[in-house]
């Protein structure tokens, strides 16, 4: 497989050295899942659960690979403690591509960055808690992440993310409230 | 039922150049036996993911076997993880769980179902390649080779008789070598081990 004959998603991933795409799929993510079991290039690990997820990344990395988990952000809360004792507890350059449920609601109800998590904002009926939960879930993590919004390029934000967090050697976030391409 | 001792010295005896992830109440009598730069503990990590991280690393090193060192609790955990296995096919990876019907560290406690949960039936129903299930010493130490040699995913369910592990650290006061330095220093010992050497 050509870096020129793979989806754009895909073509980004090469570019970036991903080997493996370790995760969930959820229906903004489905499409690059699909389209990274079609391509040889990149090995798809598709998990039970979320937590395997960080910890199936964390051995690949120890074995000299380069993976991107791939989960959505009630996957990502669910992870908690397998994120804090494999990714963050080793440091290791994990690049999390957290697709965001519930932003576009979140976005609609008024709610936005900085808005604080309060009883009120997790219960009301307009409003996703997972999306509320997202970045202060990974702030409180140590988890420095991104957003990347309807107006961003994702596939330039995803190799971004990759080289951030080889950079920075730790896991690092990107979240995606918008479609893939 | 085997001894914790009786599971893990034929198994050191015949390990030759794998990897093996231990954890709970496996780390410290592993690292008694045993002193190697492939050694890795799953302590002071994440609760039920050791056979995770071991198939990460089985997966980023297909031609190195990977042994994982698991406990029943821990496997109780994140049981999907046999599925994971499953569908990632390793055919280096050897999935050990020491069945002593508790969580041993924090007391002696019963996981749940002990005793009733047949842990071998489960990895053959999820479709593991080969599975074992030993519960005298005597015919462990007879195929321990067999069970090494088997292309995987493999699965070995283990028996064991209850030890008196406590609550494992890292640091100077642990006598196993891979217990001695931080996860992250760990990690990355491991990491320059395999990643010197060929796939």
């Amino acid at each position: 497989m050509t870096v020129e004959a793979a989806p754009e998603t895909v073509r980004g991933l090469m570019r970036a050295g991903i080997t493996h795409v370790v995760g969930i799929p959820d229906n903004t993510s489905g499409p690059l899942f699909h389209e990274t079991a079609r391509h040889a290039a990149i090995r798809l690990i598709t998990v039970a659960r979320e937590g395997e997820a960080f910890a199936i990344a964390c051995g690949l990395w120890m074995g000299g690979a380069s993976p991107l988990v791939v989960v959505q952000n009630t996957g990502l809360l669910e992870a908690g403690d397998s994120l804090r004792g494999t990714a963050l507890r080793m440091a290791a350059p994990i690049p999390i591509l957290v697709t965001g449920r519930g932003y576009e609601k979140m976005s609609r109800s008024g709610l936005g960055a900085g808005h604080g998590v309060s009883l009120a904002s997790l219960t009301r009926g307009d409003v996703d808690s997972a999306a509320v939960l997202t970045e202060p879930t990974l702030t409180a993590w140590g988890v420095p992440y991104r957003i990347c919004g309807e107006h961003d390029d994702p596939v330039a934000a995803i190799e971004e993310l990759v080289a951030r967090a080889q950079e920075s050697e730790r896991p690092t976030a990107l979240v995606l409230t918008r479609a893939l391409p | 039922m085997l001894t914790i001792a009786q599971l893990l010295e034929p198994l050191a005896r015949h390990r030759t150049d794998e990897v093996v992830v231990t954890t709970m109440s496996v780390v410290r009598p592993w690292g008694r036996i045993s002193d190697n730069d492939l050694d890795f503990a799953s302590a002071d990590s994440a609760m039920g993911h050791a056979a995770d991280l071991a198939l990460g690393i089985a997966l980023a090193r297909p031609g190195r076997g990977v042994i994982c060192l698991n406990g029943d609790g821990s496997m109780l955990m994140s049981l999907g993880t046999l599925a994971t296995v499953v569908e990632a096919a390793p055919r280096n990876y050897i999935l050990v769980v020491s069945d002593n019907g508790e969580y041993e560290i924090t007391g002696h406690q019963p996981v749940p179902a002990a005793g009733r949960i047949d842990h071998a039936a489960l990895a053959e129903a999820a479709g593991f390649r080969n599975v074992f299930r030993f519960d005298e010493a005597r015919a462990w130490t007879k195929r321990v080779t067999e069970v090494l040699c088997a292309p995987g995913p493999t699965f070995v369910h283990a028996v064991v008789e209850a030890g008196e592990q406590g609550p494992i650290g890292r640091g100077d006061h642990e006598q196993a070598r891979y217990l001695r330095s931080s996860l992250a220093e760990s990690a990355r010992s491991v990491r320059a081990a395999l990643t010197a050497r060929p796939l």
